[in-house]
């Protein structure tokens, strides 16, 4: 039933599932690199007036929009069900009850359409968000890989060869977004409206403490958004705008220093952003800055390749297929999936 | 025509295939709550054993609660996405008719009692009739005080049958006097049997009128200290 490694190539058809967190997704991919079809349906609505994502919410939500998400990006992609080589689906990390709806249904899939099922380490194909982008990547690259659950530096040398430069020890990054947000009264999800209000605050109004910046390349977030809480507590008529715009540039800044640090480090040709994070415009345009003036070529997926969504998935499933080859049947799903490093099996 | 039953509301899961001359071949894992990791396999396996084609299956019965969400949730979704890939309608049914049906000697009125977990149950009432179960009022969610009031009002003789009943069994005995059924899982083999009954009448329906029947609203509980990975 499973294609010997080299049936896998540029006519490669994958259908890619995602739905580790709060996005139903699926995506047509050929050959690894062409997007045929790609649909997200989000939750962030029905999780607004919780403040965060509720698990049992999002697995209910999941359930509903499985099928007819499947649906769409085939009827989008205009192609008989035959046509798909193989189904690939994320398997961690996420959450657990969100997770295992998509690798149920997934794995019912590929035995009714008789092709191989590919578990997919969510992390790792934020990695590969940047190649369906930019088809002139070469290794080796750094990818800062910033969202509501991770922040990390990884130098990839290869397909399936990484190596974990650096990652939060306390908050993610987008978690900081979220609870600074939900602190000024900003709203849900606080990436985007700690985006929003920066644009009208003053940066440089407040001197936010940039933590560990001249110390390895690993990220501390938890003391940033306990020093924004107590800079507002003592200072009540502060403008909550210059606050935003404080936090977010000490955030970049850190982000922005420690990247280039590393593809200094490793000697990268390129570096490339993923995760929601990603989409932050002031971000964009430090990194796109200090990749000029570094000479280092700097790879923004478009803001849709940044959030969760299931071309990514198609991608690296593809990718597994070729090089590691298809996962069986009796796997479940991994809800603290590390990135596994040099070329490892992600499934365990 | 085949159908495929899959069964994984509670703690069990069990996928059963049957046809015109009966059960042809099941599977069922009581233990470990691996609900995702066995259900597909356990599919190949009864179809190779049986020697079923999946292209010969005609209808996929499936369990759609109440019981433990997650599990249940598994059963669905893998229950709908195969009737949507092999385009083959469905018969859904709740874990409460199925544990009620797998009771088909019972002369008294038949209580499914379902674990709810938090110290709460699911129950519905089932009336044999000799040829049928039928169904008396709606399923419902309370604590073991509430079901006990239930069979007090209803005042008739009683079994009751399931995880539930198996779990709290002192405590319901306690408060109303009432036969006990061995039966502890819904089974795969009578939603498969009365997923076959169904199909040959026709009556089954298209896997988007499959939901699932959770009856009690999500905890929204947030623990902003438990890391949540969002974009
Ligand atoms: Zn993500």
């Amino acid at each position: 039933m499973s294609p010997t490694q080299h049936d896998v190539g540029p006519e490669t058809v994958v259908l890619g599932i995602e739905t580790s967190c709060d996005e139903t997704a699926a995506a047509v991919v050929l050959g690894g690199r062409d997007i045929i079809s790609s649909v997200v349906s989000s939750q962030i609505d029905m999780h607004a007036e919780f403040g965060g994502v509720v698990p049992e919410v999002a697995s209910r939500a999941h359930l509903e929009s499985m099928n007819p998400v499947v649906r769409k990006a085939l009827a989008d992609a205009a192609i008989e069900p035959t046509r798909v080589d193989a189904v690939a689906c994320t398997v961690g990390p996420g959450l657990i009850g969100a997770l295992l709806v998509g690798v149920s249904s997934a794995k019912a899939l590929s035995l009714a359409w008789n092709v191989p099922f590919v578990g997919v380490n969510h992390l790792e194909a934020h990695l590969y968000a940047g190649f369906l982008e930019d088809e002139l990547l070469e290794f080796p690259l750094v990818v800062l890989l910033v969202s509501g659950g991770h922040t990390m530096i990884v130098e990839m040398r290869d397909h399936g060869d990484y190596s974990l430069l650096g990652s939060t020890i306390d908050d993610a990054a987008g978690e900081a977004f979220d609870k600074v947000a939900r602190f000024l009264d900003l709203g849900y999800p606080g990436g985007p409206a700690i985006d929003r209000a920066a644009t009208q605050g003053d940066p440089d109004a407040i001197r936010f403490p940039r933590a560990m910046m001249d110390d390895g390349l690993n990220f501390s977030f938890s003391g940033l958004k306990t020093s924004v809480m107590n800079h507002v507590r003592r200072h009540p008529d502060v403008d909550s705008l210059d606050v935003a715009a404080s936090f977010q540039q000490a955030v970049v800044d850190v982000l922005v220093h420690k990247t280039f640090r590393a593809a200094r480090e490793v000697g990268a040709t390129g570096v490339v952003l993923g995760g929601g994070v990603a989409a932050n415009s002031l971000l964009r345009s430090e990194m796109t800055a200090a990749g000029r003036s570094a000479g280092i070529r700097v790879s923004l997926p478009g803001r849709e390749m940044c959030t969760d969504n299931a071309a990514m998935i198609g991608a690296a499933g593809w990718h597994r297929l070729r090089t590691v080859g298809a996962s069986p049947l009796d796997i479940g799903a991994f809800p603290s999936m590390p990135l596994v490093t040099s070329g490892g099996h992600p499934d365990e | 025509m085949i159908v495929l039953a899959i069964e994984s509301a509670t703690e069990s899961v069990g996928v059963a295939l049957a046809g015109s001359d009966g059960v042809l071949a099941h599977a069922t894992v009581s233990r470990g709550r691996r609900h995702a990791e066995t259900i597909v396999p356990a599919v190949e396996f009864v179809c190779r054993q049986a020697d079923v084609g999946l292209s010969e299956i005609g209808v996929i019965g499936v369990d759609v609660g109440p019981g433990l969400f997650t599990g249940m949730r598994v059963g669905i979704a893998t229950a709908k996405a195969f009737a949507m890939a092999c385009d083959i309608p469905m018969v859904a049914a709740s874990s409460l008719e199925v544990l009620a049906r797998g009771e088909d000697d019972a002369t008294e009125i038949v209580v499914p009692v379902v674990d709810a977990r938090k110290g709460e149950v699911f129950w519905s009432m089932y009336r044999p009739t000799g040829l049928d179960m039928d169904a008396l009022g709606e399923p419902k969610v309370g604590s073991i005080e509430d079901l006990v009031a239930d069979l007090m009002a209803r005042d008739q003789d009683v079994r009751i049958v399931g995880d539930g009943a198996r779990r709290y069994e002192r405590e319901i005995l306690d408060g109303y006097r009432c036969d006990v059924g061995s039966a502890v899982n819904p089974s795969a083999i009578v939603l498969a049997e009365l997923a076959y009954s169904r199909g040959i009448r026709d009556e089954v329906v298209h896997e988007r009128e499959v939901l699932p029947m959770y009856i009690r609203e999500p905890d929204a509980q947030i623990n902003w200290n438990t890391r949540q990975v969002r974009p």
